[in-house]
């Protein structure tokens, strides 16, 4: 009986994917954006491509306020804009799943991400990320949140509150917009309804692309230096070992990192295999990689103070032996 | 003191949450349930129905059915009917991104027995032609401009390239194509997005399914024989889908207007801001008006086309014709929309724009917008159950005035779509309702789980309600025995 023709293809997909290398471990993370209309989504991804922190491939559902003058390529699913230094952008015409197939396939992109429209329950489109993507990983799922509108509409809207929800990492944006005391009582209000995820406080959502990507990279540094008296500052800091760690051990480790590691990210040696660690906002997981060290980068709002403290957990959980 | 102790009991169907439960609603919010569903209803609908009861010319009672739960904005299930006249508005919140998702119902001269034997065939070969799944492709190769001409054009340009039969036309709600649609009003990124979808079904809750009508289901014989259901076990099709892509991109655009000219140009405050909205005599709320129209005119269009794919499945499934196989359509019923209709209120006749969101228009015997085939005995009114529980006919009554000539849409769901996915797995259902005879196909497992009956209301429940409160009767119960799943 020719039962359930989708998941065979998928199946088969996966196979492709393997052969041409992308096994897992080097499966593509996308990041998902969304929160409501006006919000700033469009804002954000401006920011990300004027840093350009990786060869990214931004999907959104209209690039034409991104790429205006720019070389379009007809795919069959998708409609590729390049913004030079491998960096497109993309609008679907086709299913999702089979457009993000083509986007990988034809430009590789380090690093999808993807813009929802403002009106988007972002549950769905996670769930198809994590089951019938196999060639992809989730990475994060930010919300941009409107404190002005925050304050001038009193009463969330339910698709609003499903974004706040979802999300991995809050932006609290457009905070230049509203009264400096009127700051705190937003944030209690976001954290009510998503107690884990990490709210981070933006003007023009102006943030560094590492908090959203957690790129590890062996570098000590302050990040994203204060566009407001009120933002708390953003460092990072890099661990990296030769030793073998316990995996039960580290998995406790992430269980419990402190509350304002917001990313942490690299790669970790276990006796019988090497993970990439991805964490988000308490949220993380492992998956088999190729490494040749431990690596992991750390990101949160004044770490620096955690620092030995991560570091020492870190060196209790050395694999003996 | 929690909502529900604030709601007042009008009748055993019918609730009431006062203008004086919430600052600035201008008239009462009422909910059409029974108190086991009214119990059952999740919080935010109250809150919702009462925001919406804020907006301006609303007139009388913003009304929640009894399938009602919480959607952008107004809470799907919801029906607001506004005074263009005083300042009434239009709100794409009220009316689904899904403009014109609906239901279709046609029927079949075969009973269970004959279509048992050819069932996997019939359902698996729907699901060939009529594409499901999130962003899929249809069969029909359009150019924007022929895109352009359907969505002014409806059903009637798919009758007249041969995708269906002309009696199809009389039994659509606006003969399958509301006047004064203009694609000048649509953006380019909404023919993008719905240039290569016409005759798909979609992800979701979308479905096709092959049901039957047992004799013990047939609640009124007489009205049942009138729309068709004439054989004991007599095998129908029934269908959900809307506008697709394109629906939803006519909706951002428009909010995204509304949004910038609500308050600074037209003053208008609202509590919720998924409830933009414009003044309807305003150029943006009459563009909309104008947009929303294209995608009423696409969903007309898609259900055409599906519909011609069921009667060639069927066709090729028994090797006679879909005329030989009686495949007359019964109704094809919006039930996310906005429309312009008179309506007496206090005595008055009013020119009202309704909003229904997730609620199906049941205008009774009599009514000049029926279709002279059914004028006497009251507009068909198709609702929707889970895949697992069945499905309703039934029809519109003259008693519907309450509520602008309105019914519930479906069961509507108790349970978010994420919770539904934990609790059930997609292959374990197929499985298990396969043994309970009902052969599934889905283009994902994880949005059959979604659909789980435990997942909705209890179907005969909600229409309990709607039969009680005098706004629908029922005429016949549908079981699934087959379903394509969005």
């Amino acid at each position: 009986m020719p039962q359930q023709d989708g998941l065979k293809t998928r199946r088969l997909k996966a196979v492709e994917f393997n052969e041409r290398g992308f096994e897992m471990g080097s499966r593509t993370p996308i990041t998902l954006i969304n929160g409501p209309l006006g919000s700033g989504k469009t804002t954000l991804l401006r920011h990300i491509l004027a840093v350009r922190p990786a060869k990214i491939a931004i999907v959104m559902n209209e690039f034409g306020e991104i790429a205006i003058d720019t070389k379009v390529i007809e795919g069959k699913n998708v409609r590729i804009a390049e913004l030079g230094g491998g960096c497109v952008c993309c609008s679907l015409l086709g299913e999702f799943e089979v457009a993000v197939t083509e986007i990988i396939k034809k430009v590789a992109p380090e690093i999808i991400v993807i813009e929802t429209t403002g009106l988007a329950e972002p549950e769905a489109l996670v769930f198809n990320i994590q089951e019938a993507l196999p060639e992809c990983r989730l990475d994060a799922v930010i919300s941009v949140i409107d404190a002005d509108m925050l304050v001038r509409f009193p009463e969330l809207g339910h698709t609003t509150r499903l974004q706040i929800e979802g999300a991995d990492i809050l932006l609290l944006n457009k905070i230049d917009l509203v009264d400096a005391k009127q700051i705190e009582p937003l944030e209690s209000k976001l954290r009510k309804i998503n107690p884990s995820a990490a709210i981070i406080r933006t003007e023009r959502c102006r943030i560094d692309p590492e908090l959203l990507f957690g790129i590890p990279q062996s570098r000590e540094k302050k990040i994203a230096p204060p566009q407001h008296e009120h933002q708390p500052e953003f460092e990072s800091f890099t661990f990296t070992s030769d030793n073998l760690f316990s995996r039960d051990c580290f998995e406790h480790f992430a269980d419990t990192l402190p509350a304002n590691v917001i990313r942490a990210k690299g790669f970790v040696r276990f006796p019988d295999s090497v993970h990439l660690f991805n964490f988000v906002a308490g949220r993380w997981e492992l998956e088999p990689f190729e490494a040749d060290r431990t690596e992991l980068v750390f990101i949160g709002k004044n770490i620096a103070a955690e620092k030995s403290t991560i570091v020492h957990a870190l060196d209790e959980c050395l694999a003996e032996k | 003191m929690a909502i529900i102790d604030q709601l007042q009991k009008i009748s055993d169907s019918v609730w009431e949450l006062p203008a004086s439960y919430k600052q600035g609603m201008r008239v009462p919010a009422r909910i059409i349930a029974t108190e086991k569903l009214v119990r059952e209803m999740d919080e935010a609908v109250y809150e919702q129905i009462s925001n919406v009861a804020t907006l301006p010319g609303i007139t009388r009672y913003a009304l929640c059915m009894s399938d009602g739960h919480s959607g952008y904005g107004f809470p799907i299930g919801g029906v607001a009917a506004m005074d263009v006249h005083e300042g009434g508005v239009i709100s794409p919140g009220g009316i689904g991104f899904d403009i014109n998702c609906g239901m279709r119902l046609v029927v079949t001269n075969l009973t269970v027995d004959d279509v048992r034997p050819h069932l996997h065939q019939i359902v698996d070969r729907l699901y060939e032609r009529v594409p499901a799944g999130v962003g899929s492709h249809g069969f029909l190769k359009l150019s924007h401009q022929d895109f352009r001409d359907l969505v002014e054009q409806g059903a009637r340009w798919c009758v007249e390239r041969g995708y269906g039969w002309k009696d199809d036309l009389e039994v659509t709600e606006e003969n399958g194509c509301i006047a004064g649609a203009d694609a000048s009003k649509i953006s380019e990124r909404a023919v993008d997005r719905g240039y290569n979808q016409v005759g798909t079904l979609g992800s979701g809750n979308h479905y096709l399914e092959v049901q039957v009508a047992r004799p013990e289901d047939v609640r009124d014989k007489q009205l049942a024989e009138r729309f068709g259901i004439t054989i004991p076990n007599q095998v129908v099709v029934m269908f959900h889908c809307g506008s697709r892509g394109f629906g939803h991109q006519v909706a951002t655009d428009y909010l995204q207007t509304f949004l910038k000219v609500m308050e600074p140009k037209y003053g208008i405050k609202i509590l919720d801001r998924e409830l933009a909205c414009a003044p309807f005599e305003s150029p943006e709320g009459r563009d909309y008006f104008t947009a929303m129209k294209c995608g009423l005119n696409m969903s007309f269009a898609n259900r055409q086309v599906i519909l011609h794919r069921i009667r060639e499945v069927f066709s090729e499934a028994f090797g006679r014709s879909a005329e030989d196989l009686g495949m007359q359509m019964i109704y094809d019923v919006a039930h996310n929309t906005a429309k312009l209709e008179r309506h007496i209120v206090d005595g008055k006749e009013k020119r009202l724009l309704v909003h229904r969101k997730g609620a199906t228009r049941a205008f009774g015997p009599g009514h000049d917008e029926v279709a002279a085939r059914y004028r006497e005995i009251g507009q068909p009114v198709i609702i929707g159950g889970s895949m697992e529980t069945g499905s309703y006919l039934l029809a519109g009554t003259a008693s519907g005035a309450e509520t602008f000539f309105s019914t519930a849409h479906g069961s509507g769901r108790t349970m978010s779509r994420t919770k539904a996915r934990k609790q059930w797995h997609g292959k374990q259902l197929q499985r298990d309702l396969e043994a309970r005879g009902i052969y599934v196909r889905s283009t994902s497992w994880a949005g059959l789980a979604e659909e789980a009956g435990p997942a909705y209301k209890d179907i005969d429940e909600v229409i309990a309600a709607t039969e009680l409160a005098g706004i629908s009767k029922p005429v016949a119960r549908f079981t699934p025995i087959g379903n394509v799943k969005g």
